[in-house]
């Protein structure tokens, strides 16, 4: 007989841990808050003007470096309007800050000087996926927590479709916790990054559950600590391996990619394993409890 | 077996099917037929100034109605990842809108350009020559029925009246609707596309007054009692009133093209912009992300892929090999759809490609390590296929259909990147399902005989024993 893991026995000290991280996340978001891209909050947009010059975005972030932080941190994007001759290059620079009107004058100054280029216009700019994300989607996902609840009902029961929400729910808001713990930006890659990770914890539950399912008909009577220990062992290798797997894209991609990919790559990284995590140590406790 | 020829030819036609959108009509360069969004390479931008009438008393909620009403515009039209930005600079309000690619940017103007009030018209008179208002009695016939003329988006001129049949409590300026969607016409002897749309409560009873006014019988015809829709001063649409409309709920019925219903669904359905948009400027921009971080980020991309592959390769053996072939299989079918249904990619949309490389990756796990226990139980091999298969049909169902039922959600309520993600999301799954039970399915199948090599049964055996 292959060793079994004796999951629901430890379930204590892992529920234990959960809440823990739950709270130092709630404490984080609630203290610390979230460090919103410009997406989000809206700020500012200089656009630069260059004649005869082959000036690159690394140049200008560079130059810029020196004039301030949030700068550094900035956007920057060739732009071409209609009617501009050729030899003109003009780049948005675009920062998550509004400034004052002196402060405005004095960055002005700056850039001109460093990068002996005009700047043509300094544009205050709100966010374009605050407002997006803000209509529809808090009624998508109350909505999607609703149909899903019923999905599971009907074909599981009613404690399943409770326990991958509240899974769903600890999942969301410990990778949340770990974005403002972390001060990693909050953009759009960000957002998706959490819609992926519903989906993907989901797809985890819902795999155990059906194994559970199963085991309850076919082993009828039996003690249902029993059957959802056995029912984690066997999908056990498939847990890891498509953990494993999803893991290896996101965790190279946080890695290796981009400055403006790493929210996308971190969300994800830190999704996969509390999602994995939950399904394993978070679903099966709520389901014992509540069936015995 | 037939099933298997039956799974090949499907196999086959639906790779051939994804492979000829994806590089046919080729255009240059590998992956020209995928259309990236404004985060990967960058697109067209236009900038218009938001004209507000002095003395308007919350000059930015006008701002925020007319942001409203072209998201609206642009989503309804399908350019789900454009992007709309408020800009303000020297105390004037700008909105800036980015469309992804720069194919249809004229066609997306048109869309925003539609500046004016939307509202309902008595036809009076139609014309096909040039500018009627020069011809002495046209302009005299305009004058004498206190009417204008206006030009249609037909070609026609026509004559039209906001009083309708002289009633001035017959004026219906910017109703509220409360849908517009494009229908398959049904009635025999019509062909292509009609519009449905249904007002506010509030307009329900003028437009039942309207509709009695100007009808006619089917079959009959009135030059002079038709309905208009104008908008921009522009007849959107005229037709007779074949019907007394007494619920607010009305069709557009003129054999459109499904592009013209969208269209005039989309005009009715966002209404008019409260303010007057000037262009003041008009251009491209770069791809947002940055050259260097997508270059950066594809390279991670397959490598993380590659890693995925090798594992699999490792772990599952010949299983594997099947394994990765589906991948690399339902990669090609994502890719051909969002091709062919003209998707937008964006990282959003990458997102979502990383889930189908997750779900396509576990169902072909579920159903490994299903076949594994049938063997180990001691079953034959092709047996223990089929049944693997058998019993991992209901997980694999359960675990895409929630999450396809949480796309179809996103899809509904979202606007803009939500959208678009969930677009992908959507198609990713459907294709990973059709991969794993079909593709994988097959290939297993002709695998079968060499899955009998002792090693593979032993390795089956030794899981027993361990």
């Amino acid at each position: 007989m292959r060793r079994e893991i004796d999951f629901m026995g430890k379930s204590r000290i892992f529920i234990t841990i959960s809440l823990i991280l739950i709270a130092i996340s709630v404490v984080s978001i609630f203290t610390k808050g979230f460090n919103f891209g410009v997406e989000f909050t809206g700020g500012s947009e200089i656009v630069v003007r260059f004649e005869n010059k082959s000036i690159t975005e690394a140049d200008i972030r560079k130059a810029i470096s020196q004039i301030s932080e949030e700068l550094a941190s900035s956007r920057i994007v060739q732009v071409r309007s209609a009617g501009d001759p050729a030899n003109v290059l003009k780049y948005s620079i675009v920062v998550s800050k509004i400034y004052e009107p002196e402060e405005k004058q004095k960055i002005q100054e700056e850039i001109e000087h460093l990068l002996s280029g005009k700047v043509v216009s300094f544009n205050e700019i709100s966010g374009t996926a605050a407002e997006e994300i803000k209509r529809g989607t808090w009624t998508a996902i109350l909505v999607a927590l609703v149909v899903l609840l019923i999905y599971i009902t009907i074909r599981f029961r009613f404690i399943f479709g409770v326990a991958a929400i509240i899974a769903l729910v600890h999942d969301v808001l410990i990778t949340m916790g770990f974005f403002s713990i972390f001060g990693y930006e909050i953009n759009v890659a960000a957002v998706a990054a959490f819609l992926t990770l519903l989906g993907y914890s989901l797809n985890d539950t819902i795999v155990l559950s059906d194994r559970i399912r199963e085991n309850m008909k076919r082993y009828r009577g039996r003690n249902i600590v029993n059957i959802v220990n056995m029912s984690i062992n066997q999908v056990l290798a498939r847990t890891i391996n498509t953990s494993l797997t999803t893991f290896l894209v996101v965790f190279v991609l946080l890695l290796f990619a981009g400055n403006a990919v790493k929210p996308f790559a971190f969300g994800m990284t830190v999704g996969t394993v509390v999602g994995t995590y939950s399904s394993l140590y978070v679903v099966s406790p709520i389901i014992v409890k509540w069936t015995k | 077996m037939r099933g298997d020829k039956v799974r090949l030819v499907v196999v086959l036609a639906v790779l051939i099917g994804a492979l000829l959108a994806l590089f046919w009509p080729s255009k240059g360069g590998w992956m020209s037929n995928i259309r990236l969004g404004l985060d990967i390479k960058g697109g067209a931008r236009i900038e218009y100034l938001v004209e507000i009438e002095e003395g308007t008393e919350n000059p930015t909620d006008v701002v925020d109605d007319v942001w409203t009403v072209l998201r609206n515009r642009l989503d309804a039209a399908g350019y789900t990842e454009a992007s709309v930005k408020k800009v303000f600079r020297e105390n004037k309000s700008y909105i800036v809108v980015e469309i992804p690619g720069a194919t249809d940017t004229v066609q997306a103007e048109k869309l925003i350009g539609s500046t004016g009030v939307l509202y309902f018209a008595q036809v009076l008179d139609e014309y096909l020559g040039d500018d009627p208002t020069k011809v002495p009695e046209l302009a005299l016939e305009a004058k004498r029925e206190n009417a204008t003329w206006l030009r249609g988006r037909d070609g026609k001129w026509y004559l039209v009246k906001k009083e309708i049949m002289g009633r001035k409590d017959l004026v219906l300026e910017a109703p509220r609707i409360i849908y517009a969607r494009p229908e398959v016409e049904t009635r025999t002897g019509r062909y292509g596309y009609k519009v449905s749309f249904e007002l506010a409560k509030e307009y329900v009873e003028k437009f039942k007054k309207i509709t009695q006014a100007l009808y006619v019988p089917e079959g009959t015809y009135d030059p002079k009692k038709r309905l208009a829709i104008v908008l921009d001063n522009v007849v959107q649409f005229a037709g007779q009133v074949v019907a007394i409309i007494t619920d607010g709920k009305a069709e557009i019925t003129g054999n459109f093209s499904l592009e013209e219903a969208k269209q005039l669904a989309a005009i009715l359905r966002s209404g008019a912009l409260p303010a007057r948009l000037v262009k003041t400027s008009s251009g491209w921009v770069a791809p947002l992300l940055g050259r260097d971080v997508i270059d950066s980020s594809l390279k991670a991309g397959i490598i993380g892929i590659i890693l995925v592959l090798a594992y699999m390769l490792v772990y599952y053996r010949a299983m594997g090999i099947v394994a990765d072939l589906a991948l690399i299989y339902n990669t090609i079918l994502l890719l051909g759809v969002m091709a062919a249904g003209k998707f937008i990619l964006t990282l959003p949309g990458i997102a979502g490609i990383i889930l189908t490389i997750g779900t396509t990756v576990d169902g072909n796990v579920i159903i490994y390590e299903r076949i594994k226990e049938e063997m180990r139980a001691g079953k034959p091999v092709r047996t223990s296929i089929a049944a693997g298969f058998d019993r991992s049909l209901s997980t694999i169902l359960d675990a895409n259909i929630t999450t396809i039922l949480t796309g179809l959600i996103l899809y509904y309520f979202g606007t803009g990147t939500v959208k678009g993600f969930a677009i992908t999301l959507i198609i990713g799954v459907l294709g990973s399902i059709f991969v794993n039970l079909v593709f994988s399915r097959l290939l297993l199948d002709a695998l079968a005989p060499f899955l009998k090599t002792p090693k593979v049964v032993e390795e089956a055996q030794g899981g027993n024993k361990r």
